[in-house]
């Protein structure tokens, strides 16, 4: 027995071995089996130890599984199928698109960074570290961020040679292998089918969120509905309600038609463009930093090119627990945000609204410690709400306030259009 | 003259000389290649569901709607919403003689009115995101009433619109949920290898399915199934409306956009397309979440029916695939469990040998722990299951793996203390 617990050395594959160390990965993180077992191995004599790509076919050396204990190489397995699940391959592309990472290193640097990704919170608990596993420590780099942050933190240098222990595929990286098979070989997961072996994944993992760690349940929340870019969402939610039917451009009959010449007598509706006013209230109170200001005073000016660039338009409103005057955003180029204590931001919509004429959007940019109108006010709202407590979820959990404890903030209400605002 | 003529001899002659560049240039040849995405916008308009095509300009919509049409061989009409005003879809008033006695008459654009009487034809309504708001509105009528002013377009006149993603849109433009629920929404990206090989001179000619007769029956009965099944098991997924901004203006589940999923899964049945094509259809209709949940189910509706692999375990095939397999093995196993009998006891264990001699033997050790413990007293152990020592072994095996690397974890625990 013990001449197959360190391998048989005679250079075929030990099945029984491979196979051993995927059951024991799949008892102990259950919610990875099916992902596991999706996997097709191909024995390769090339493979440098143990890689997959981007079709879910998992290469495996001979050599390495003899001499790697059982425990180990189911450490491996996670590792493997953790950048399939996570999309690395995809994810890869998409960065060295975006940034021009076309060079070998780079995709070397994309393997490193993936694997600091899946490393820092995959093993333990039952999973035995592979030996000479990298993490991110390793480069004085700190635990719990994604491939594409790592990736900005460090470049290819001498010691890089020593961190490439696993040369992970394709699957890791997206940079093909002599060794693979390509997308017409057999055995390989069609696009569908990797959808819905991740889907399966993730619904497991949402379905029993005890059984997985924090990780893997931001990543089961995350697979199908990546987080977007916040700017872009606010920037779209201001940008849709201010084009809106009723706000900023639409057809009146106050003024002739271009074709009115053409049919005397009938009167047609024109288009005309009437810049919509926009209100911000800021939340100003102590729980809201200076460094949240600073991003919201920008996006006040990113809402002002928004609506066409007229800065008179775009008022401002600060807010604690009193509002302030409402200005100009084209007068008070630093608006002068003070505050502190706690919010009401009640009073930074009345004020906003009683200003003449009346906005056609109000957007509230706050942490979310507030009370909200009762009504619903006669124009649309868009809320920005900075992150407070963890998972961005600002009015979920951490309730803050010095005289009352046991204060629960409200939500944001049904009528207001919100975006999580990120850091 | 000849002054005056041989500059204008010699210009002609530079024209042509241009034609003739401009023609070896038009000389592209194509080729036959599977398109997933053309294939699903052509089930859905052969299924006449409005689609909405979404994607970033330059990307080839157009070129695609050209093609689409050549293979339906139907007209293609074009129309830029964003150059026309809501007054040419609801049409254009005409004043007559009493217009207090006999009303205005509201005359539809040309295009339409040559739309109706060709009876047929493919109309794309390119840019809708782009328009304002008042077009738009009367554009959405147009595509979901088929009406244009008092003209009513004849069912053989197929519609398909094209909007900007909201990300490159310049105003931010997205549907209400109610009017997104109507449309099927298909994503459409540029492949690179098609761009550079087109550009290279060769373009694809995507191979457009057709519906086979023979199988009409059966793929209205297999949609049936796969709709209902799912949501008998799954009743929160018949509405949902979206929640959350970055869901806004999709494709969300309800009865009416199951509905057309229904439609779809029967034109891809018919049409014997592949699962990818299917996928993009289904998601683009009732939402990721959802179609995801479907097309899984769906795959479980393709593993093999327990009761055929126990009434003959030797001619039994099981799916290749692991997760598979082991999901096929375990309703197997379920099976006999709700009706226990020697016989299918045997043959549950024969399936259970086959599978190991057949591919990995780590998917068979759950169903073979699970199918021992239904053992009765009175039934001997059958002869098949030596053949199974090996995944006795390999779960031992897996058993001190997880002992020794809690003992490591152990004592690490103990050193950090």
């Amino acid at each position: 027995m013990t001449a197959t617990e360190t391998g048989t050395g005679t250079g075929t594959l030990d099945r029984d071995k491979l196979f051993a160390a995927r059951l024991h990965a799949a008892r102990v993180r259950p919610y990875l089996a099916t992902a596991l077992f999706a996997l097709h191995v191909v024995e390769s004599r090339r493979v440098p130890t143990m890689g997959v790509d981007r079709h879910w076919r998992c290469y495996v050396s001979p050599v390495f599984v003899d001499r790697t204990p059982v425990e180990e190489l189911a450490g491996v397995w996670v590792h493997e199928v953790s950048h399939l699940l996570r999309d690395h391959h995809g994810r890869s592309d998409r960065v060295a698109r975006e940034r021009g990472l076309n060079g070998p290193g780079d995709r070397l640097r994309m393997n490193i960074a993936a694997d600091f990704e899946i490393n820092d919170d995959v093993y333990g608990d039952g999973l035995a570290r592979p030996e000479g596993v990298v993490e991110p420590g390793d480069l004085g780099l700190a635990e719990g961020e994604l491939m594409e942050e790592y990736l900005r933190k460090f470049s290819v240098g001498p010691r890089m040679q020593d961190l490439a222990w696993l040369d992970c595929g394709s699957g890791a990286d997206g940079r093909g292998r002599e060794w693979e098979f390509g997308p017409d070989g057999a055995h390989g997961l069609s696009e569908q089918e990797r959808d819905a072996v991740r889907f399966r994944v993730a619904q497991g993992i949402t379905g029993r969120p005890g059984s997985a760690p924090q990780g893997w349940r931001r990543w089961a929340e995350e697979a199908f509905h990546p987080p977007q870019p916040w700017r872009e969402l606010l920037g779209a939610a201001i940008r849709s309600a201010t084009s809106g039917p009723g706000a900023g451009e639409d057809y009146t009959y106050g003024r002739p038609a271009r074709r009115s010449t053409a049919i005397p007598g009938i009167v047609l509706p024109s288009l005309r463009r009437r810049p919509p006013r926009v209100s911000v209230i800021i939340d100003t109170s102590g729980s809201v930093s200076d460094a949240e200001l600073g991003s919201a005073l920008l996006e006040v000016a990113e809402i002002a090119r928004a609506v066409g660039g007229r800065r008179d338009l775009v008022t401002v409103v600060p807010c604690d627990a009193s509002a302030g005057f409402a200005r100009r955003l084209c007068r008070a180029e630093g608006i002068h945000l003070t505050g502190g204590g706690g919010t009401d931001l009640r009073a930074g919509f009345t004020r906003a609204l009683r200003s003449r004429p009346a906005p056609d959007v109000v957007v509230a940019l706050t942490d979310g410690q507030t009370r909200w109108p009762g009504t619903r006010p006669p124009c649309r709202t868009v809320v920005g709400l900075f992150p407070r407590g963890y998972d961005g979820h600002a009015y979920d959990d951490h309730a803050y306030d010095e005289s009352n404890p046991v204060y629960v903030p409200d939500s944001p209400p049904d009528w207001a259009r919100v975006v999580d605002i990120g850091s | 003259m000849p002054t005056r003529s041989t500059p204008l001899a010699d210009t002609t002659a530079r024209l042509d000389i241009a034609a003739d560049l401009l023609t070896l240039l038009r000389d592209t040849t194509t080729e036959p290649r599977p398109d997933s995405q053309l294939e699903a916008l052509t089930l859905a308009v052969a299924a006449d569901l409005p689609v909405l095509l979404w994607g970033e300009p330059g990307i080839g919509k157009t070129a695609a709607l050209n093609q689409l049409a050549d293979a339906l061989d139907l007209p293609l009409t074009t129309v830029i919403a964003s150059v026309h005003e809501p007054s040419d879809f609801s049409g254009l008033p005409i004043v007559g003689d009493d217009p207090a006695e006999q009303g205005v008459p509201l005359a539809p654009p040309d295009w339409a009115v040559r739309l109706v009487r060709a009876g047929r034809g493919l109309l794309f309504l390119d840019e809708l995101s782009t328009a304002p708001p008042a077009v738009q509105a009367a554009l959405l009528r147009l595509v979901l009433e088929r009406r244009i002013g008092a003209l009513r377009l004849p069912p053989g006149v197929r519609i398909v619109a094209a909007a900007n993603p909201r990300s490159s849109a310049a105003d931010g433009w997205e549907l209400s949920p109610p009017l997104a629920n109507r449309f099927v929404h298909l994503q459409w990206a540029h492949d690179t290898d098609v761009v550079v090989r087109g550009l290279g001179g060769t373009w694809p000619r995507a191979t457009l399915p057709r519906l086979d007769p023979g199988k009409l029956p059966d793929a209205v009965a297999f949609a049936r199934r796969a709709v209902c099944e799912l949501l008998t098991a799954r009743p929160g997924l018949v509405h949902r409306l979206p929640s959350g901004e970055t869901r806004r203006g999709g494709a969300w589940p309800s009865p009416r956009s199951w509905e057309m999923t229904l439609h779809l899964i029967a034109f891809a049945t018919a049409a014997g397309s592949s699962r990818d094509v299917l996928s993009l259809l289904v998601r683009g209709t009732v939402g990721d979440g959802p179609g995801l949940e479907l097309l899984a189910s769906l795959d479980r509706m393709d593993l093999p029916d327990p009761e055929t692999l126990l009434a003959d375990p030797a001619g039994a095939v099981l799916p290749e695939r692991g997760d598979l397999r082991q999901a096929a093995l375990d309703a197997v196993v379920a099976a006999v469990r709700s009706r226990p009998e020697r016989p299918r006891w045997d043959a549950a264990w024969a399936l259970l040998v086959k599978a190991v001699e057949s591919g990995p033997p780590d998917v068979v050790v759950v169903p073979a722990t699970t199918l021992a413990a239904l053992r009765r007293e009175d039934w001997d152990v059958p002869a098949a299951i030596e053949r199974l020592a090996g995944v006795v072994s390999l779960s031992g095996r897996a058993d001190r793996a997880a002992a020794r690397t809690a003992a490591a974890e152990e004592a690490v625990a103990k050193a950090g203390r």
